[in-house]
């Protein structure tokens, strides 16, 4: 049997035990979003098709169905997807500025020999298609803060319903700070491990700091490392200042 | 602003000394042109002269361009010399780019007789300027919007670097060192240097721990048992990239390393809620805490796992499209480029869902050891 298959399988049946109808349910996106993420690559392939708007477009999907399909419609989810929205919006103008700056687009030097049987003028955008690979990778870790944040504000708020506007504001920022740390790291481990052979490369053919530092390879690796970080740090205050207007809001128009 | 009117003198200081780090950093980076050996001139002049539609052989359309580049070398010999360069790029830039005036490159220059008319051959761009930069926006916003955990996310990044680069060293000197051996030792370190900075010298950051190394162990035991049961049927290793040594350690050592984030994740987000739980209310039962635990760890399941899905996969982006633009079969790209990275993100996935009981126990036990003992 296919490797691939047998390890889905393993996969889906721990979720079903562990989680139950929603571990199934978590199972059901995760395979919903390979869905998404394929379609969008074969959009992007269409050269008249901008990456970038095709990459708004994904995120927005992806978030639906990760905080809509496994989470239900609530309040708590439609804050959780503004905020969502808001960060992917600044986030894809800030990398979409230093992809440009950087130049980390397409293939690099390291990967000539791979490259070399194939025609590289097939007018696809590969600035705007990095700029996408950044954000797309760091989706799931931004809207794990999102939901997080969401669901704990939601609790302050049901436990103490005259909460001022402010202090509700700054309880969703100690929230996102504790789980800044995990999520960083997540993510960073994950990169690293991707990695390894790009690591092991320059080990063995010596490279020196400054052909490591300069390189294409490196420097859009390390990149989707600081655009993943800012783009966690950088959801804290959106998602608590939506939540924080949000609930502020309701309890005043019901008052 | 009431975040500067908080700031005591300490935090004052520290944020006096970044700064003063950041700029001259920043300025180094820019000067920098003298610590390198490679010949590197900056553009003060690129026009473009030719430009031509080009159709390849699979009916892909793009332009062709070329720019005559008129820069000055900033180090070597030759320093405040022009140089006369020619760039060819297209407008899908998947090998090349377009260069600006004020982009520094690396050059070789081209040995002639003439002295006035210096001609070269650029090599790549000089980016370090740039990352410097974006290093500094990192830093900032974990500092300004984490605080202290920001703080320790950057020093656990950094440390985590040193470490990995250590261990590859060794790895990479001494041949004969198991490639697994070392990435084993690195998990060990990484998980009591991550776990340690996360949430400090406490009794759930040491179940937190023992979880994580158990979760990462089994689920790397299931993965290497169901390569071994399938004869890694469809895993296609032909197109990992950037390989000098044999691919099968490396791809096993950094499914290890890539899962271990993850994996720590969960641990301590799950040994967190269940002792907070405890603290709020030292009498609770057992049976009530394992209840709590289990709702916790059906919410972050999904998320988590999502974290490893979108991080593995996307990076394969460009190649996928560049294979589909070679005319290559859906089905061949996509098991081409995405066999490894899908089993990659399954693995890691499974070691999360696996630590969600694990480190639930784990917690319990810790937690009834101490009701024992108190």
């Amino acid at each position: 049997m296919n490797v691939i298959v047998l390890l889905a399988i393993i996969l889906c049946l721990l979720m079903v035990v562990v989680g139950g109808r929603q571990g199934f349910r978590s199972f059901l996106s995760l395979f919903l979003n390979f869905g998404v993420l394929f379609i969008t690559i074969f959009l992007m392939t269409n050269p008249k098709n901008s990456p970038i708007i095709l990459t708004f477009i994904a995120c927005t999907i992806i978030s639906w169905i990760s905080l809509f399909y496994i989470n239900q419609t609530n309040s708590k989810t439609i804050t959780a997807f503004m905020a969502t929205m808001v960060t992917i919006v600044v986030l894809l103008l800030f990398i979409t500025f230093v992809t440009k700056k950087t130049m980390i687009q397409g293939f690099s030097e390291e990967s000539t020999e791979e490259i070399s049987i194939f025609s590289l003028y097939i007018g696809v955008n590969f600035a705007q298609i990095g700029a996408s690979v950044i954000i797309m990778s760091t989706i799931g870790a931004i809207m794990d803060v999102a939901i997080s944040i969401a669901s704990s504000m939601h609790e302050i708020f049901y436990r103490n319903p005259s909460i001022s506007r402010k202090a509700l504001f700054t309880s969703g920022l100690g929230i996102g700070r504790d789980i800044l740390g995990t999520d960083t790291n997540t993510l960073f481990f994950a990169f690293f491990g991707g990695y390894l052979s790009l690591l092991i490369w320059f080990k063995d053919l010596s490279y020196s700091l400054g052909e490591i530092v300069n390189s294409k390879v490196f420097s859009a690796e390390i990149m989707t490392i600081f655009c993943a970080g800012i783009g966690i740090a950088l959801i804290i205050p959106i998602a608590s200042f939506i939540n924080a207007y949000y609930l502020v809001r309701t309890r005043e128009k019901t008052l | 602003m009431r975040f500067f009117k908080k700031a005591t003198y300490k935090q004052g200081i520290f944020y006096f000394l970044l700064a003063l780090c950041c700029i001259i950093s920043i300025v180094v980076v820019h000067h920098n042109e003298q610590f390198y050996d490679r010949p590197i001139a900056e553009i003060i002049k690129a026009e473009v002269a030719e430009s031509e539609p080009l159709t390849d052989m699979y009916e892909n359309e793009d332009y062709l361009f070329t720019q005559k580049i008129i820069a000055v070398l900033k180090n070597g010999q030759a320093q405040g010399q022009r140089i006369h360069l020619t760039n060819e790029y297209s407008l899908s830039g998947a090998f090349d780019q377009q260069y600006h005036v004020g982009n520094k490159i690396f050059v070789a220059i081209n040995e002639q007789t003439i002295q006035s008319d210096v001609t070269g051959t650029i090599i790549d761009v000089k980016r370090d300027q740039t990352i410097v930069i974006i290093a500094w926006i990192f830093i900032f916003a974990l500092l300004i919007i984490g605080r202290r955990q920001g703080l320790f996310a950057i020093i656990s990044l950094g440390i985590n670097v040193l470490v990995l680069s250590f261990a590859l060293d060794l790895y990479v000197k001494h041949g004969n060192i198991s490639l697994l051996l070392i990435s084993g030792a690195c998990a060990i370190l990484f998980t009591i240097i991550s776990l340690l900075l996360i949430s400090g010298l406490k009794t759930k950051t040491y179940a937190a721990i023992v979880s994580t190394l158990l979760g990462t162990i089994i689920a790397l035991l299931i993965s290497s048992l169901v390569m071994w049961l399938t004869g890694e049927n469809d895993l296609r290793y032909e197109e990992m990239q950037f390989l000098t040594r044999p691919y099968r350690t490396i791809f096993m050592a950094g499914l290890f390393i890539g899962s271990l984030g993850a994996v720590m994740d969960v641990s301590i987000t799950m040994a967190s809620s269940i002792f907070a739980l405890y603290e709020q209310d030292p009498s609770i039962s057992i049976q009530a805490l394992k209840a709590s635990g289990q709702e916790i760890g059906k919410d972050i399941m999904g998320t988590i796992t999502s974290i490893l899905f979108f991080a593995y996969l996307c990076g394969s982006i460009p190649m996928v499209i560049l294979y589909l633009k070679n005319s290559y079969t859906l089905g061949l790209t996509l098991s081409l480029n995405l066999s490894l990275e899908l089993a990659r993100a399954l693995a890691g996935g499974i070691g999360v869902v696996l630590t969600i009981p694990i480190s639930q126990y784990i917690a319990l036990f810790f937690i009834t050891r101490k009701k024992v003992e108190g």
